[in-house]
């Protein structure tokens, strides 16, 4: 049997935009902390967050403020996670809701 | 397409001690060497899983060798085309159109790790001890499971209580599994009702609790990646077993060398892989991803989006009934008003599918299709349907099971729960009849 691929090739861009947030930058050059998406305070997020596993448990959620902020918790009281400075969690926090949230997925 | 996340050595070849501070908090003082006022020590060693010993020379800006190798990752053994969503730790799951075999090979068996993939203990090092609400603790070699106790063989679905996360509306935090960490490969072992009887099961033994020798993700060695138990009964069903062989050969890495519990028909994570010990308890074990609101739901139904207080949530016993098609694979072509045959899986967690039902128009009409019993209790069941499409067009195929007791999958995404378990929504593809 032959399989046919879908017409539209903007549904396909779009599917392909939510499996894959980090898409490539416009110049086609890869963004410098991929897979994360650019936003103010990636930085910090890409250096925190990937001593234990890959950015890619990140980027495959899309969760309410409350719900990253519990999951920032959880990171330090139950997986071993140091503290971060709060200054640097009030970042880490806001990028996460602000890129990563429930209506980014 | 995006580039692969950068390795924590490029990141370090850049700017090592930049690298230092934004991975560890490090700062180091003029010397270059050690850890100014200690910033970063302790960040570093949790990581690591051990103090440094010789800290105070470690110069500033140097990978711990721990963390050396580069993160690309390639799981050896598994089906290219398998989608791969994590690879630290390793989480895999199988497009619906490679679970086509009744018996899944190894190459195409999901992953899902909460710790690392431990390299294979030699088999010399290994022992399983069963311990606690016993008369005789036990401690036993792989040659003593292989030699002193009855084997069974049997077709066993072990499936993730995450399948399907990706479908929940608002999104749940977890491993966006769609449908494919389910598998039915043909297991090999110990009943492990015959390990308990032999050890002496005590009267108070209530439940059991597992442990196992991979590794936490922090490195920290006092903390598990998982260790989940059960009740009782269920871990003394003829049907749940310690497992030494997975389809007639050693149980690959990724799939819990040498040894491994298989629970059945229950969320995956009752199945501890690499196991090292069986703790009987006379209580519910409290061991990581037991307490909280891991692998359990609300006790009513509740609103999506609800924060559900963690006293009114309960474990998930036995996973629902379910289905996929398997064959043909979506978005295949067919000729418009001649017969040809779709098929699929289904299987029920405790319970036997006793009826599949497909529709090629949207759920309006439905078709009963061929369904085999299963080879053995546990085992999912094949289900054979011949269809016609009867114009060209675009066509959606449904498949929708049905257990024993009567239940059905929903056409929707059932009830919403804040951690996205349990979806079995009926599958879905789409063909082109030309
Ligand atoms: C000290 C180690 C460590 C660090 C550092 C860490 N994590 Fe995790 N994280 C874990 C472990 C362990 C898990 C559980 C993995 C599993 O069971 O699959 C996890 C899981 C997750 C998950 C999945 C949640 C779930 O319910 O399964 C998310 C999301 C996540 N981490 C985000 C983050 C973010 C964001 C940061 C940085 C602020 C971070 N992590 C830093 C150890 C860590």
């Amino acid at each position: 049997m032959k399989r046919f691929s879908l017409g539209s090739g903007a549904a396909l861009a779009a599917l392909l935009a939510l499996a894959a947030p980090a898409v490539a930058q416009d110049n086609g050059e890869a963004y410098e902390f991929a897979p994360l998406p650019p936003g103010e305070g990636a930085e910090e997020v890409y250096y925190n967050c990937r001593a234990c596993h890959s950015l890619r448990i990140v980027v495959q959620q899309g969760l309410s403020r409350d719900v990253w902020d519990e999951v920032l918790t959880w990171m330090v009281e139950k997986q071993g996670m140091y503290e971060m400075p709060a200054e640097t969690r009030e970042t880490v926090l806001d990028y996460l809701a602000e890129n990563i949230g429930a209506d980014d997925r | 397409m995006h580039k692969e996340e950068r390795g924590i050595g490029e990141l370090y070849s850049e700017d090592p001690e930049r690298a230092d501070e934004l991975l560890w908090g490090r700062k180091t003082g003029p010397s270059r060497r050690g850890f100014l006022r200690g910033a970063g020590l302790a960040s570093m060693g949790a990581a690591l899983g051990a103090t440094i010993p010789f800290h105070a020379n470690m110069p500033a800006g140097l990978i711990p060798a721990a963390f050396a190798q580069g993160i690309d990752f390639q799981l050896e053994g598994k089906d290219p085309g398998l989608t791969v969503l994590n690879d630290r730790p390793v989480n895999i799951e199988t497009p619906p159109h490679l679970l086509d075999d009744d018996v899944t090979p190894a190459s195409r068996h999901f992953v899902r790790n909460n710790g690392t993939l431990p390299d294979p203990m030699p088999l010399s090092d290994w022992r399983l001890t069963i311990d606690g609400e016993v008369e005789t603790p036990m401690e036993l070699s792989y040659d003593d499971l292989m030699n002193d106790f009855d084997h069974v063989t049997l077709r066993l679905q072990i499936e993730c209580g995450g399948n399907g996360r990706a479908a929940y509306d608002p999104p749940a935090r977890g491993n966006q599994w769609t449908t494919g960490a389910i598998a039915n490969s043909e297991w090999t072992g110990v009943r492990l009702r015959d390990i308990l009887h032999a050890a002496g099961l005590k009267q108070s033994g209530t439940h059991t609790g597992h442990f196992s020798y991979d590794e936490h993700l922090s490195g920290n060695p006092d903390l598990d990646p998982i260790s989940r138990g059960g009740p009782i009964n269920k871990m003394m069903d003829p049907h749940t077993i310690i497992a030494l062989k997975m389809n007639g050969e050693d149980i690959p890495a990724a799939h819990g060398n040498p040894c491994r519990v298989i629970a059945p028909g229950w969320p995956g994570s009752f199945s501890q892989k690499w196991l090292t010990r069986i703790w009987v308890r006379n209580q519910v074990h409290d061991g990581t991803k037991m307490t909280g609101q891991s692998y359990r739901v609300p006790r009513y139904p509740v609103a999506p989006g609800t924060d559900v207080p963690e006293e009114d949530m309960m474990f998930i016993e036995s996973m629902p009934v379910k289905s996929l098609v398997t064959f043909p694979e979506a978005g295949t072509e067919v000729a418009a008003g001649m017969p040809f045959e779709v098929r699929g899986q289904a299987w029920a967690g405790d319970n036997e599918v006793a009826a599949v039902d497909v529709s090629f128009d949207f759920g309006a009409t439905w078709q009963r299709a061929d369904l085999s019993p299963p080879p053995n209790r546990y085992s999912w069941q094949r289900w054979r349907a011949n269809l016609r499409l009867p114009m060209a067009g675009y066509y959606e195929i449904w498949a929708r099971a049905t257990d024993d007791e009567g239940v059905s999958q929903p056409m929707v995404v059932p009830g919403w729960n804040p951690r996205g378990y349990l979806n079995n929504q009926c599958h879905r593809i789409h063909m082109m009849a030309v």
